[in-house]
């Protein structure tokens, strides 16, 4: 009966076409806008590393200014950064930084370029399961001897290398020699998680190398820094023992066991610093999975939260449309549906007949909404291209079309629910005699 | 095989009550035909549609083949008026955007039957009523005696013990409505139960028993000739 249904579906359409159409464009333009922020909700506020997210922790720690009720800076000093590594009781642990350096290509055809990079510990690698194309990353050894070595993204060694295995080969950072020893495949999480103090939605970096070196060798750091107190003294050495934040920490921790014990090591560490003077405040250190993290950092803009709110009403009004529009239909047909009545459909036939028309209305509406969808993401990234470095994830990719379907085929099953009811229950002896 | 026993029929609005039908009693053996006349709004079609099963009755009982149908529920009043009853109407009712064959196809396919099955039924109802080769046209690719025609068809489809025609001739004109009158006879001689409500007194006059309702009550009746000797046949009670 399901093609037979399906069939009197798009005759009924055929006989009602500016009506059906009607109802078709209003969901398509419903559905359609509604997936457009749909979508940007999905790729901005979805989880980066869905496998393994629960496992992976930020570490946060109360510095902040005693005067203050604020909340604990979401980075870390320079000293306590170091001191955790130093004690390193996670599974893995990694600092991470970024900077900028000069790399001079050995390719004479090439001009010295500025690269963004990052500094973090060999664990950066396995802990966000990052993929590589070429070698490998680097182990603790190299962390703690401060070997030259760097790991390429793709695009950077398709710019300095054409794209070949360039493992082994030496490449000039800031007038220093680096072996290269690996080099990463695609990878942009979005949002970039490791990171969402300096733009949760930027590009990943060019270069990573061991982060000892950027201050071993001075890099120029980038990033946010705050500072709540004046730095006493001057040059670098003096910014290092300072309170200022700049450093992201994350640790890798596999079960809630793991996950207390690092929480206790946190507060015997912070125990430690108040009976040297430090951390002011109340006890109020935090470890926050990658989830809890971008919903603590509000990742996804306001501004999206209220477009979700006028699409979802833009949907409403569209589905009130349609809610409309197929009561004029259905009770147009009132004297067919007394007709079947009469030959022998009972209610729940009929009601089986008219959900799947409803749902032909609504899959034709959302097949229309993909265009309109599709369009609709175009613009966007037309809008934001200028102020997100990154825009390729903004697409219309399955997931998100096959959601556009099932989204416009349930939202007018829902919408026909109450004309179908009512088509149902007509008398059909009144309308076999004035048919 | 139908009995009516005080059968009431009563539309309510806020402001008035109408008494359709108004303790009707009847019984209808098989192989009867049965025609039911009567002014405009007497009552005719109400009793039809509540023979039919498309509207229920306010008071009273109606056995169907000995079923008391004011107990079943729309399931089972549906499978029952797909089973048993064929409805012919004086606006043909046919589907405009099915072809006569899917038109027919319609009663056979709410009985579940199987396509094959479904097939060799309509086409042989086509050719029984004359239309096998005009089988994939549309309903206003004919006349209106034609469309009455395969309306006849699809009634008959899936052999039904009655027929119930509501003014099957109003719409045609005097010969063509002669030529329906006909095939009903004939349908009717082949063993199926007819009830007509008519305005026509020489349609009716051709039937073996003509019922007269009046203000909801039935009038006068001519009983049925083997119910002349049946003392529990109740053919018409007003």
């Amino acid at each position: 009966m399901l093609l037979y249904y399906l069939r009197l579906s798009a005759l009924s359409y055929k006989r009602n076409p500016i009506l059906s159409t009607l109802m078709v464009l209003a969901v398509a333009i419903g559905v359609g806008a509604y997936m457009v922020i749909y979508t940007l909700n999905y790729t901005m506020g979805g989880n980066p590393i869905p496998h393994k997210s629960s496992q992976l922790f930020h570490v946060q720690l109360d510095t902040g200014d005693p005067n203050l009720e604020n909340d604990p800076p979401e980075q870390l000093t320079y000293l306590d950064a170091t001191a955790l590594i130093a004690a390193s009781p996670a599974f893995r642990q990694t600092a991470s930084s970024k900077f900028v350096a000069v790399v001079e290509p050995s390719n004479p055809e090439l001009l010295p370029m500025i690269t963004n990079n990052r500094g973090v510990f060999g664990d950066f690698f396995p802990m966000f399961d990052v993929p590589f194309l070429y070698g490998r990353g680097w182990d603790r050894d190299a962390d703690d001897n401060l070997e030259q070595v760097v790991v390429l993204s793709r695009d950077m060694n398709e710019r300095l290398y054409g794209g070949r295995d360039s493992v082994g080969e030496n490449l000039i950072m800031d007038g220093l020699v680096y072996q290269v020893i690996g080099v990463l495949d695609d990878w942009t999480p979005v949002p970039k998680f490791y990171d969402v103090n300096n733009g949760p939605f930027d590009a990943s970096e060019d270069i990573y190398t061991p982060w000892n070196h950027i201050v071993d060798k001075e890099f120029s750091r980038q990033g946010n820094t705050n500072c709540w107190k004046a730095i006493d003294g001057s040059g670098l050495q003096a910014f290092l023992n300072s309170e200022c934040v700049w450093i992201q920490y994350w640790v890798e921790l596999r079960d809630r066991n793991e996950e207390q014990a690092y929480m206790d090591f946190l507060n015997s560490y912070s125990a430690e610093q108040k009976n040297l003077g430090r951390f002011e405040r109340p006890l109020n250190n935090g470890l926050f999975d990658v989830e809890e993290w971008m919903i603590e950092q509000e990742v996804l803009p306001d501004e999206t939260r209220i477009l979700s709110a006028l699409a979802a009403m833009l949907l409403a009004v569209c589905l009130l449309n349609t809610i409309g529009l197929l009561l004029s239909k259905f009770l147009g047909k009132s004297g067919e549906i007394g007709v079947r009545q009469a030959l022998g459909a009972h209610k729940g036939s009929l009601f089986i007949q008219h959900v799947i028309e409803a749902g032909f209305i609504g899959l034709i509406g959302g097949i229309l909404g993909l265009g309109v969808a599709g369009l609709g993401l175009e613009g966007v990234k037309y809008l934001l291209g200028q102020d997100l470095l990154v825009t390729d994830w903004i697409q219309l990719n399955l997931p998100v079309a096959i959601t556009t379907i099932v989204l416009a085929i349930t939202a007018t099953i829902i919408a026909g629910l109450y004309p179908i009811w009512r088509a149902c229950n007509i008398n059909p002896a009144i309308h076999l005699k004035t048919q | 095989m139908l009995k009516m026993t005080d059968v009431c029929k009563v539309f309510r609005t806020e402001l008035v009550e109408t008494h359709a039908l108004n303790h009707v009693s009847l019984q209808v053996d098989e192989g009867e035909f049965i025609t039911i006349t009567g002014p405009s709004g007497c009552g005719k079609t109400t009793f039809l549609n509540i023979a039919g099963l498309l509207e229920t009755m306010t008071s009273g009982q109606y056995l169907l083949d000995g079923v008391d149908v004011s107990q079943l529920n729309d399931f089972k009043r549906a499978k029952l008026r797909n089973q048993k009853i064929g409805f012919i109407f004086q606006s043909f009712n046919l589907m405009p955007d099915l072809n006569l064959f899917d038109n027919i196809d319609v009663p056979l396919r709410y009985r579940g039957m199987p396509a094959a099955e479904r097939r060799e039924r309509i086409d042989k109802a086509l050719e029984s009523v004359g239309l096998f080769s005009r089988k994939k046209h549309l309903p206003a690719q004919l006349s209106g005696g034609q469309q009455q025609r395969v309306a006849i068809a699809r009634a008959l489809v899936g052999e039904p013990r009655f027929l119930l025609a509501d003014e099957p001739t109003g719409n045609l004109d005097s010969n063509t409505a002669r030529g329906v009158m006909e095939l009903l006879q004939e349908i009717n001689t082949a063993g199926t139960t007819i009830i007509m409500v008519t305005h026509d007194q020489e349609l009716a006059n051709q039937s073996p028993r003509n019922i007269h309702i009046l203000d909801g009550r039935i009038s006068n009746g001519t009983p049925a000739p083997q119910q002349e000797t049946d003392k529990e046949a109740a053919p018409a009670v007003a």
